[in-house]
C-alpha cells in the first residue's frame, strides 16, 4: 500500500468505522498510546510507549461494579467497547499472549476476555530501537501471531501483513488499492528485523537460561546492593506489559452511590501483602526487589512455562535510581554463574482446576444467626439467596463482601454436612469485620468461593489425627473437626487429639464443643493459655501450646497425621515438636495466611514465592512449601 | 442520628476549608449525612457539641495548644486536615529561627511581650499536640479525599489513604517523568491521594502529602548525578512541605 492509501485506510477507519482507534502519538519526547484525530498523528517510528498497550485491556482504574448503599442495590454494567489499536510492537503483542494465559488460567476474567474480543491490534515491527531494548534476547523482537494485521513502514510504501480474517475483512471494508508486495519489499522488512538486532543490547545468556539461573542465586549479593538504593516507587511494575497485579477498592461518593474499582497494583511497595491484622508478609525491601525478578523470571515460567519480561526496557527508563532493568541484573548474575549463591527449590502443588468465568461478583448471603463468641469473635451463619449448591471442603475460605467497604477472605468454620447454611467466625480486625460486627440477623452480606484447596478428608481416612491450633487457627480447623467427629464420619478415622492454645482463657472459641467433643471416644484434648489475667478461673494448662505435647501418651504415630493451624510464628516449634514425637514431614498439614484479595490467583499479594496461597492453599502439605523462603519466616 | 461535624482553623490559610465550601450541589450531600455545627467559614452558627473536629492549621502558639485540647476533649474523632496539619507544611519553615526572630522579621520593633496571640513557639503538625484519628493530607486536600474521609467516617471505617508514593499515581497517568525534564521531584518518596496533579501539569512534586520513606543518601547522590541536578535544588524542595526532615537530621 503506498503512503497515502495507508493514511486513508487510518482516516477512514478513524472516521468512519465503529471502532475507537488508538495509534501511537508522540508526548514531548517519548511517545503513547491514545485516540488517533487523524493518520498524522500516528507514528510508526517510535522506539517504544510510556505505557504499554495494556491499560486498553486491563484497564489502570476499572469499575467491576456500582452500588447505591441506600437501596443496598448493585448494578453490572459491562461494556463492549470496540476498538482498534494500531502499531502495536511484537514484544507487546507477545505480553499480551502472556496477559492471556493469566486471565484466562481456571477463572476466566470476563472483562479482560471482553476487551480482548473486541480490540484489533495492527501491529507494527520495530523500526527505532529504544535505547533499554533487549527484545532480540528475549526472543520478542518478532511475532507470528496475536495480531489481525502486521505493517512495516519499509519508507517507499506500507507492507500490511494479514493476521486473521478479521484483519482481512478490515483491509477489504476500509483499505483501497491494495497490490501484492514485492519480493524486493518483503526483503526490506527482513532487513528491517535484521537491523533491530543488531541493535539491541544482547543479554550473556539464553533466555532459556534464566530461571535456572535465578534458582541458584537467591543469596546473590546483587538483591541487597541494588535494593538500597530502591525507592520503592513501583514504577518498574507500572509501566510493564506483563505484570498484571491489582488491587480492589470501594469508593462512595457523599449521595451514597458506590463502584468497586480494580486498580494496578505493585510488589515493590510495602504494603502489598498487608493484611487487615497489620501483618506484612515481605517486609524488607531486598526481599520485594528480589520478588519481582523471581516472579518475572522464575515463578512465572514454572506456572505458565514463558519469562515474564519481553525486554522492551521500560521498567529500566522509569527507574530513578536505574536499577530495575532485568538487563544489567541477568547479565551480572550471569558473570558469575559458576557459583551457587542460595539455591531456592519449588514446585507449584498441582491443584484441581476446571474452567469458570467470573467478574467478580459476590452472591447474596443472608445472615441467619449471629453468636458473640468472645469480645472480638462473631460468629455468622450464612445462608445463601439463590438456590444453587454451595460445596466446599474443610479449610476453605470464601471472601466476604460488604458494599462500601470491601472484601476480605474468611475461612468456613462449620463441617460441610449441614446443607443449606454455612458458618463464618470472624475476628474484627479490619474494615470488613468490623462492620459485619455491627450487622444483625437478617442483613445481607456478599460471598464470594469457596475457594483454594481445603483439606482431602479422604485422604486422612483409617489415620489418627493431631490437631494442634493456635489463637484462631481453631476456626478452620473447626471445619475439619466437626466434619470427623460427626457420628456419620467418626468410625473412617482412628484416635483424634487436639491441643489447643490460646491466649487467655477469656479467648477459647468454641469452649462448649470442646466439651462435647471430649466426651467422644478416642479424643484427647489438651487446652493452654499463654497467661491467666487475675479473677479469671482456670485449671488448664499455662504455657505455650507446645508444652502440650509431653502432656499426652503418643501412640501409634507412624499412622498418625497433624494438622497445624496458627500464627505464623507458632509453626516452626510446632513442626519441631512433631518431629520429635516421630511425625513424618509428610503427614503434617498447614494452613497459611496471606493477603487473599481476588481468592483465584491473579491479582498476586498472597504469594509465597511462587506459589499462591489462595489457590495452591491455604491448606498444604507441609512438604509442599517446608523449602520456601517466605512460606514460615 | 447524623454525626455532628465542626471545623476548627489554626494557623493557616484555610484553603482547605474553602475546599469543603467549594463542594457546592454537594454540601446538600454533606449535610444529609453529616450535621455541621460549625465551620466559620460558611456559618454564623458555632456549638461545642460535635463528634468529629476537623482541623486545619498548624499549632504555633501555647493558646493554640490549649484550644486544640479542648477541642481533642470533646471530639470522639479528630482529623488532622491539610498540610498544616497533618505535617506542619509551610508554617515549619521558619522553624530554625528563634520565635522573637521572626516576630521581628515580620514586625519590626513593636513590643508584643505580654499580648499571648503573639508568644509564639516552634510550628507543630496536630499530631504533635494531641492524639490524631485521621489525616486528610495535602495543600489543599483534594476534594474526592475529603469526600472520600467524611463517608467513611460516617459509614464508620477507616478510610483508605494511600500509604504509596505520588509515581504510582503520576505513571498510571502516563506522564514524562519529571526527572528525565530536568526537574528534582518528590514523586518517587512523597505519599499519594492527588492523583499526581501537579507532575500531570509539569510541576514538580513538592511533597504536600508528606514523605513516606527517606532514601539512601548514596542513591540521592547517584540521582542528582545521573539527571544533572543540584543539591540545592533537591533541598528546596523538601523544605517547602517537609521541613522535619531537615531539621531531623
Amino acid at each position: 500500500m503506498n503512503r497515502e492509501d495507508w493514511a486513508d485506510f487510518i482516516n477512514n477507519l478513524i472516521n468512519n468505522s465503529t471502532y475507537e482507534v488508538i495509534g501511537v502519538k508522540a508526548k514531548g519526547k517519548r511517545f503513547i498510546f491514545a485516540p488517533l484525530e487523524s493518520a498524522d498523528e500516528l507514528r510508526l517510528d517510535y522506539d517504544t510507549t510510556i505505557l504499554p498497550p495494556k491499560k486498553y485491556f486491563l484497564p489502570q482504574y476499572e469499575n467491576l461494579l456500582s452500588f447505591d448503599l441506600s437501596k443496598q442495590s448493585v448494578n453490572i454494567e459491562m461494556k463492549e467497547e470496540k476498538r482498534i489499536i494500531i502499531g502495536v510492537h511484537p514484544y507487546d503483542i507477545i505480553a499480551l499472549q502472556q496477559m492471556d494465559k493469566v486471565y484466562f488460567d481456571t477463572y476466566i476474567d470476563r472483562f479482560y476476555k471482553i476487551r480482548r474480543e473486541n480490540t484489533i491490534i495492527i501491529g507494527s515491527n520495530i523500526l527505532n530501537v529504544s535505547e533499554r531494548s533487549f527484545a532480540t534476547s528475549m526472543k520478542a523482537h518478532t511475532v507470528t501471531s496475536g495480531y489481525d494485521l502486521m505493517v512495516t513502514d519499509i519508507g517507499s510504501s506500507i507492507i500490511i501483513e494479514i493476521g486473521t480474517e478479521r484483519g482481512k475483512k478490515l483491509m477489504e471494508r476500509y483499505a483501497t488499492n491494495i497490490t501484492d508486495a514485492t519480493e524486493a519489499e518483503i526483503k526490506k522488512i527482513e532487513e528491517i528485523v535484521e537491523s533491530i538486532e543488531s541493535k539491541d543490547r544482547k543479554l550473556k545468556v539464553d533466555k532459556e537460561n534464566i530461571p535456572n539461573l535465578l534458582k541458584r542465586n537467591y543469596e546473590h549479593p546483587i538483591w541487597r546492593e541494588l535494593s538500597e538504593k530502591c525507592l520503592q516507587c513501583s514504577s518498574c511494575t507500572i509501566v510493564c506489559p506483563t505484570c498484571y497485579c491489582f488491587d480492589i477498592r470501594d469508593e462512595v461518593s457523599l449521595d451514597l452511590q458506590g463502584k468497586r474499582i480494580r486498580t494496578w497494583d505493585g510488589c515493590l511497595l510495602p504494603d502489598f501483602t498487608r493484611i487487615a491484622s497489620g501483618e506484612v508478609f515481605r517486609k524488607d525491601k531486598t526481599e520485594r526487589f528480589r520478588h519481582r525478578f523471581y516472579r518475572k523470571g522464575l515463578y512465572i515460567p514454572e506456572r505458565y512455562n514463558f519469562i515474564a519480561c519481553i525486554g522492551c526496557g521500560r521498567c529500566s527508563i522509569a527507574c530513578i535510581p536505574d536499577i530495575a532493568g532485568p538487563f544489567n541484573v541477568i547479565n551480572k548474575i550471569a558473570e558469575d554463574s559458576e557459583e551457587t549463591r542460595g539455591e531456592i527449590i519449588f514446585e507449584i502443588p498441582v491443584t484441581r482446576g476446571g474452567e469458570e468465568e467470573t467478574a467478580y461478583i459476590p452472591r447474596n448471603g443472608i445472615i441467619r444467626r449471629i453468636e458473640k463468641l468472645t469480645e472480638f469473635e462473631k460468629l455468622f451463619e450464612i445462608e445463601l439467596e439463590d438456590s444453587i449448591d454451595f460445596n466446599y471442603q474443610p479449610g476453605q475460605f470464601v471472601e466476604v463482601s460488604i458494599l462500601g467497604v470491601g472484601e476480605a477472605p474468611i475461612s468456613i468454620s462449620s463441617p460441610p454436612i449441614k446443607k443449606g447454611s454455612f458458618e463464618l467466625v470472624v475476628r474484627r480486625v479490619g474494615n470488613v469485620t468490623n462492620k459485619l460486627h455491627t450487622l444483625r440477623e437478617g442483613d445481607k452480606i456478599g460471598i464470594r468461593g469457596p475457594f483454594g484447596r481445603g483439606f482431602d478428608v479422604k485422604k486422612f481416612e483409617g489415620k489418627n489425627l493431631i490437631f494442634v491450633a493456635g489463637g484462631i487457627g481453631i476456626i478452620p480447623m473447626r471445619s475439619l473437626i466437626s466434619f470427623i467427629l460427626d457420628d456419620s464420619n467418626r468410625d473412617r478415622y482412628g484416635i483424634v487429639t487436639i491441643l489447643y492454645g490460646s491466649k487467655t482463657p477469656r479467648d477459647i472459641l468454641f469452649m462448649d464443643e470442646i466439651k462435647e467433643w471430649e466426651k467422644k471416644e478416642d479424643v484427647i484434648v489438651k487446652l493452654t493459655v499463654d497467661t491467666c489475667p487475675e479473677g479469671i478461673c482456670w485449671d488448664g494448662c499455662i504455657g505455650l501450646v507446645t508444652s502440650l505435647f509431653p502432656e499426652v501418651k503418643w501412640q501409634d504415630i507412624e499412622n498418625t497425621v497433624a494438622i497445624v493451624i496458627g500464627p505464623p510464628v507458632m509453626y516452626k516449634f510446632v513442626i519441631k515438636c512433631l518431629d520429635t514425637i516421630g511425625v513424618k514431614e509428610e503427614n503434617i498439614y498447614v494452613s497459611l495466611e496471606r493477603r487473599m484479595k481476588c481468592g483465584i490467583g491473579k491479582c498476586g499479594h498472597c504469594q509465597i514465592n511462587g506459589i499462591y496461597v489462595c489457590k495452591e492453599g491455604p491448606v498444604f502439605n507441609y512438604t509442599e512449601i517446608k523449602d520456601l523462603p517466605e512460606a514460615f519466616e | 442520628m447524623k454525626p455532628k461535624v465542626a471545623f476548627f482553623d489554626f494557623a493557616s490559610c484555610e484553603g482547605c476549608e474553602l475546599q469543603v465550601a467549594d463542594l457546592e450541589e454537594e454540601l446538600l450531600d454533606l449535610i444529609e449525612i453529616v450535621e455541621v455545627v460549625s465551620f466559620r467559614e460558611i456559618m454564623k452558627e458555632h456549638s461545642n457539641n460535635y463528634d468529629i473536629a476537623i482541623v486545619e492549621g498548624s499549632i504555633i502558639r501555647p493558646i493554640d495548644e490549649k484550644r486544640l485540647k479542648k477541642i481533642r476533649r470533646i471530639a470522639k474523632t479528630l482529623v488532622a486536615f491539610g498540610a498544616c496539619a497533618t505535617i506542619g507544611g509551610v508554617n515549619k519553615i521558619r522553624n530554625p529561627w528563634q520565635p522573637e526572630e521572626v516576630i521581628k522579621e515580620v514586625y519590626g520593633d513593636i513590643d508584643f511581650k505580654d499580648n499571648e496571640f503573639f508568644n509564639v513557639s516552634k510550628a507543630k503538625a496536630v499530631d504533635e499536640v494531641v492524639k490524631v484519628d485521621y489525616y486528610i493530607y495535602g495543600c489543599p486536600p483534594p476534594r474526592e479525599e475529603i469526600k472520600k474521609v467524611i463517608i467513611a467516617l460516617v459509614m464508620g471505617k477507616k478510610p483508605d489513604i494511600p500509604n504509596y508514593p505520588v509515581c504510582v499515581e503520576c505513571k498510571k497517568n502516563e506522564n514524562i517523568c519529571l526527572f528525565e525534564l530536568g526537574k528534582f521531584c518528590l514523586g518517587p518518596i512523597a505519599r499519594a491521594g492527588c492523583n499526581a496533579i501537579c507532575p500531570t501539569n509539569g510541576r514538580a512534586c513538592d511533597g504536600c502529602r508528606g514523605i513516606l520513606s527517606e532514601p539512601d543518601t548514596k542513591c540521592v547522590e547517584d540521582i542528582l548525578k545521573r539527571y544533572n541536578l543540584t543539591y540545592e535544588e533537591m533541598k528546596h524542595r523538601f523544605t517547602i512541605f517537609n521541613y522535619t526532615l531537615e531539621e531531623d537530621r
